[in-house]
């Protein structure tokens, strides 16, 4: 079956054909066990329809009475109670298997969205990746549960039955091994105009999702703008190729099935109407007519359920490219070589940038030549223009990306050489748009530091002015946050940001990025003493556009085009007529 | 069946009740398939047997009709069950096309209001996997539950003309293994099957969580509590399902078990009746292939059963969102807009739950056409809440707002709002191209309108850096362009939509002083004719955009004065 699709298939099939098989591999013992249920399943019809043909020859030649063949009848039921056992157990082993997969699968794909970094995360839409992640892993397990389990069986039970039926009728064994090879054959033909509507059909389902995720994310701007029923006509085109396609892919599948239908009911019928005619001319048993005819319909019905699984298996082989795909772009993200040596920031470190580049992937700003100091118990204010790679700067500091050249020392250690996991451990950072997890304040809070204890939570929210926010509504800091924050103006989402630097106590390097947009003057004061305040024992850098939060840093960085153009005090620089006097004056003017 | 579920179930008919020339032919080509599977076999049965006692007695028998009326059901059921799945598939397929963006469009007019405690995740769950989840309704519950009512009835019906005792055997067996064993095994299943369903919502928020989130969970150490959260949560998800799984393996064995023990009773009744001369022989086999075939017959139902609690669950999720009422009705017949219109709020109070605080308060406020004010105030002053009773997103409880002469009330909330363009705190932009991004609020604008809109905006430059210019797709939630990027293509977008009102929301927050000083002078040129709301916190460009300024604080206007004693008030 596979060699004959290998000459023409995609590379990416079969990079999905190799991955499923590669993750079969690991569930092995159930699959083996599945089959040796199977087996015995078979052979136990085998003997039902045995026992079942034999009472009725009886009971029609010879009108023998029940009595007679009470026996008979009792096999029957301890036949019929084995099966019960047996079929659990197939099904059983068969869903456990697939779900211990699931389990790591779900687990691995996870590691590798998280290896293509937050900056490899932004391009691809996130609805797109929990399509692939959620009905992806859905569409596999369903392969691994279903369809490979019913696969063994349409071979097995087949070839089980064949062996028991020639002996029994030579002539009709062979009617149903002829037609049997031909199933699959109209499978494989048909399969392969199927595989390519399903590929497109997945795709567009992403495209769906992608479509859904971004209306939903937007509603209110949608309405505000008056384009809510024109996005509205827009799902329901895209909704409408979905079903197109779905259908494509459908009838091509029921079409095999089809096939398969046909072969079996006039193969059935073939069967019948010759062992009836050999009977009248009695050059066969009657016991041995029935057992075939019994046994006819069950030769095909293993190849029959495959056939209703075909598109489980189409859209597993579908989903599988887009795993395996994850797996390659995850794979080439350069591996972080994660070191060793230790950072520890029990005291405020100093920070030294040493002619850092970093040549931006996609578009914007990358940082050339970057050369320059943040002290301890110092604020130093990064600014300039947008687009000047402030944020670029930060991401680097954060180790979201690795410097294409030069350093970034902390206290003379090398962060290249340090586990960023311990890096971070040491930073409070504030991004300039932060996401709202799913549950309560409080949790949101937390996710920053998940052993501050009640105290801590508090002192976090007085100082970041959330504590009177919370005060005012019904369930405090018990409320469950909705998507993106609503239900929180920006100001006090930018104070949740706040709360969420502040309640790691302990740590001495501050990241901040705008920390106090969105804010009142009012506001933005309060956080700017609030930031001076931690300055006296901590290494703050702060990525600010308002210059009055600058003026007020012990150091000030002007980046423009990626480069430091200068730096120094800012009572110095104000003085100065260079670049950063000109954006002061730009302010003012 | 209780009072929610039959309401449920109702609704449901009602959404597929277009569809349903489809439905029915998809079911009655269900059941003409499986009157031939089962007449194949049966008819065959008794051919043999027929044949074979022909054969040992030497008798002559008619075996054209026979012979040629099991071909005939071997075609019938081939063609019949192609057409079936064809036409069953067909018909979920446009209805939940349809009911999912049915369901869409009810969203609509709930956000922001009722949406806020409803994150995307969970919507976009009910939209897609809770949609997809109803065509169980039809395909596994329906079709098959009225094929096997169906069949059942004509195989009885049979077996009542051939042997009475058998008929009842036969209908005591399919009522065992067709309604209770199911029905036993899905209150067993029920709760799991549910719990699944939310577990599956959930699961789906807290990945997209771990997807957006995934910077601030990298810094603060969160990756391996929060991926442990989503493997407990998928374990219980997946050991939920086991289960599931494995009560409808224990229900399709439960249907072979009855198929052989109604075999075993109907050879109790049908053995001593050929014995006894009161059943022809070949109808002995006739009897126990009908038998057989009648339980295959019936064996989807366990898993209809098993798929009618998960079913449920989704439909409730999705009808409880389609019919939450929106929280302003729109009039029945609207009030034109005024072109030029002055807006007045009149003793306005609006609070968002009731016995809540008071967001605006007593709030009066008169903006003649032309007017351009600026609104300061501490944060919680009520200074969103002005705008959002504007546009009509969220009802007063106090007062009026009136748009020229109308109250708000009277008016067409899309058609109110295509006269007030907004450039708002968070700036959401689409997973579409750059030009669709711009054109959202105005399809039909011109080469030259969108060329001004985005010179005024200051985007030519950046546009002409990018390889694909307008064709540019900005990425989900506008992702690829920078904050100020996406500042300035809201401000573009506001622009086209050339309306007489104009609300400015922190316009300039997040750019830097040289852009923002650009935009003002940009917008002021905007603004020219315009009524403008601007809400800052900015002091700097004030007087370029603004005549007046007005004090918020706590929901009500503490001053309005002009912008010039404002500034000279030493406010900063």
């Amino acid at each position: 079956m596979s060699s004959l699709g290998a000459a023409d298939t995609p590379p990416t099939a079969r990079r999905a054909a190799q991955w499923l098989r590669r993750e079969a591999r690991l569930i092995r013992g159930p699959l083996l066990r599945t089959a040796l249920f199977t087996a015995l399943l078979a052979l136990s019809l085998v003997a039902q329809a045995w026992v079942l043909a034999a009472i009725l020859t009886a009971g029609v030649l010879e009108r023998a009475p029940f009595a007679q063949l009470w026996p008979l009848c009792a096999a029957l039921l301890v036949l019929a109670l084995l099966r019960v056992m047996l079929t659990i157990g197939a099904r059983r082993s068969a869903v456990c298997g697939a779900q211990q997969l699931a389990g790591v699968l779900r687990a691995r794909l996870l590691q590798e969205v998280q290896a293509l970094g937050t900056l490899g995360l932004r391009a691809s839409a996130s609805g797109d990746l929990l399509t692939r992640l959620v009905d992806g892993i859905e569409a596999v397990l369903a392969y691994f549960a279903r369809y490979l389990p019913q696969a063994g069986a349409a071979v097995l039970v087949p070839l089980l039955l064949a062996a028991f039926i020639f002996p029994a009728d030579w002539l009709s064994g062979l009617v149903l091994v002829l037609t049997a090879p031909l199933i699959p054959l109209f499978m494989v033909l048909v399969g392969r105009a199927a595989a390519r509507a399903s590929e497109q059909r997945y795709a567009q389902l992403r495209r769906l999702g992608a479509a859904f995720i971004d209306a939903l994310g937007g509603l209110v701007t949608l309405r505000q703008l008056g384009a809510a029923e024109r996005f509205a006509a827009r799902l329901e085109r895209e909704n409408e190729a979905y079903r197109v396609l779905s259908l494509q892919v459908l009838r091509v599948a029921f079409l095999s099935s089809l096939v398969l239908e046909f072969f079996a009911m006039v193969s059935i019928a073939i069967v019948a109407v010759l062992i009836g005619f050999r009977l009248l001319w009695g050059e066969l048993a009657l016991r041995d007519g029935l057992f075939v005819l019994l046994l006819a319909p069950e030769f095909y019905l293993q190849l029959r359920g495959l056939g209703t699984l075909r598109h489980t298996r189409m859209d597993a082989v579908a989903a599988a490219e887009q795993l395996a795909a994850l797996e390659v772009d995850a794979a080439a993200v350069p591996a972080h070589s994660v070191g060793t040596a230790p950072v520890r920031c029990e005291r405020a470190p100093e920070i030294r940038l040493e002619h850092l580049a970093y040549l931006y992937r996609g578009r914007g700003t990358g940082l050339h030549e970057c050369s320059f100091t943040i002290r301890p118990a110092q604020l130093t204010a990064l600014v300039g223009p947008s687009g000047s790679g402030k944020s670029t700067l930060l991401n680097l500091l954060l180790g979201f990306a690795a410097p294409d050249r030069g350093r970034i020392l902390v206290d003379g250690v090398d962060l290249a050489g340090c586990d960023p996991r311990q890096w971070r451990d040491c930073i409070a950072w504030v991004p300039q748009s932060s996401h709202v997890f799913e549950g309560t304040v409080r949790e949101n809070v937390l996710v920053a530091n998940r052993e501050a204890d009640a105290a801590a939570l508090n002192r976090a929210l007085e100082a970041s002015g959330l504590a009177p926010v919370l005060a005012r509504l019904p369930h405090g800091a018990e409320t469950v946050l909705g998507e993106r924050g609503v239900g929180l103006s920006g100001g006090q989402l930018q104070r949740l940001a706040l709360a969420r630097a502040l309640v790691r106590e302990r740590t001495r390097v501050w990241l901040l990025d705008e920390p106090a947009a969105h804010l009142d003057r009012d506001g933005a004061g309060e956080f700017q003493a609030l930031i001076r305040a931690a300055a006296a024992s901590r290494t703050v850098l702060m990525a600010v556009h308002r210059l009055s939060a600058a003026c007020a840093a012990d150091w000030v960085v002007v980046l423009e085009g990626g480069r430091v153009v200068e730096q120094g005090p800012p009572q110095h620089l104000r003085g100065s007529a260079g670049a950063f006097s000109a954006l002061l004056q730009a302010e003012h003017s | 069946m209780s009072a929610p579920t039959l309401s449920t179930v109702r609704r449901l008919l009602a959404v597929l009740f277009p569809q349903r020339r489809w439905m029915l032919g998809g079911a009655g080509l269900a059941l003409l398939a499986a009157l031939a599977a089962t007449g194949l076999m049966a008819v065959s049965g008794w051919f043999i047997a027929a044949m074979a006692l022909a054969g040992t007695a030497g008798l002559a028998i008619n075996y054209y009709t026979p012979a040629a009326a099991i071909r005939l059901f071997a075609i019938v059921r081939s063609a019949g069950r192609y057409g079936e799945r064809l036409i069953t598939h067909e018909a979920t397929l446009r209805g939940l096309s349809r009911l999912r963006v049915w369901v869409f469009r009810r969203l609509i007019p709930l956000a922001p209001a009722r949406l806020g405690a409803l994150r995307s995740a969970e919507l976009f769950a009910r939209l897609r996997a809770d949609v997809d989840a109803l065509e169980h309704f039809y395909l596994a519950v329906l079709v098959p539950g009225s094929v096997a009512l169906l069949s059942t009835a004509a195989a009885a019906l049979l077996c009542l003309a051939l042997l009475p005792a058998a008929a009842g055997a036969l209908l005591i067996g399919v009522l065992l293994a067709g309604v209770l064993a199911p029905l036993w095994l899905q209150r067993r299943a029920a709760p799991h099957a549910a719990r699944a369903v939310l577990l599956g919502a959930a699961l789906r928020g807290r990945l997209l969580d771990a997807l957006r989130g995934q910077a601030e969970l990298l810094v603060w150490g969160g990756v391996a509590a929060h991926s442990g959260r989503i493997r407990a949560l998928a374990a219980d998800l997946d050991a939920r399902r086991t289960r599931v799984e494995f009560l409808e393996a224990l229900g399709s064995a439960l249907v072979g078990l009855c198929a052989q023990l109604t075999l075993l009773a109907v050879l109790l009744f049908a053995l001593p009746a050929v014995h006894r001369g009161r059943l022809s022989p070949p109808l002995l086999v006739l009897l126990t292939l009908l038998v057989l075939s009648s339980f295959e017959i019936i064996a989807p139902l366990t898993e209809a059963l098993a798929r009618w609690s998960s079913t449920l669950t989704s439909a409730e999720r999705v009808f409880a969102l389609a019919e939450t009422p929106p929280p302003m009705h729109e009039p029945s017949a609207a009030a034109p807009i005024p072109p030029r219109p002055a807006i007045v709020f009149e003793g306005v109070g609006l609070r968002y739950e009731e016995e809540g605080a008071w967001a605006l308060e007593n709030l009066d406020l008169t903006l003649a056409p032309g007017v351009r004010v600026a609104v300061v105030g501490p944060s919680g002053a009520g200074k969103s809440s002005l705008i959002a009773a504007l546009l009509k997103f969220y009802p007063v409880q106090r007062g009026r707002v009136l748009f020229g002469d109308q109250p708000l009330e009277a008016l067409d909330g899309d058609a109110l709002r295509r006269r007030i363009a907004v450039i708002a705190q968070q700036t959401v932009l689409f997973n579409q191209s750059l030009l669709d991004n711009l054109l959202l609020a105005a399809p039909q604008a011109s080469a030259e309108q969108i060329a001004r809109a985005v010179s005024l905006a200051q985007l030519d430059s950046f546009i002409a850096s990018l390889p694909e210019g307008y064709d540019t797709v900005l990425g989900e939630g506008g992702a690829l362009v920078s904050g100020g990027e996406a500042r300035r293509i809201s401000i573009a977008r506001a622009l086209l939509q050339d309306a007489p009102v104009l609300v400015l929301d922190e316009p300039t927050e997040g750019l830097d002083a040289h852009t923002a000083r650009g935009l003002y002078a940009a917008l002021s040129s905007a603004a020219r004719g315009r009524t403008v709301l601007l809400i800052t916190h900015r002091v700097s460009g004030l007087a370029q955009l603004v005549d007046e300024v007005v004090i918020l604080a706590a929901g009500r206007i503490r001053a309005r004065v002009p912008v010039a004693t404002y500034l000279a008030s030493g406010r900063d």
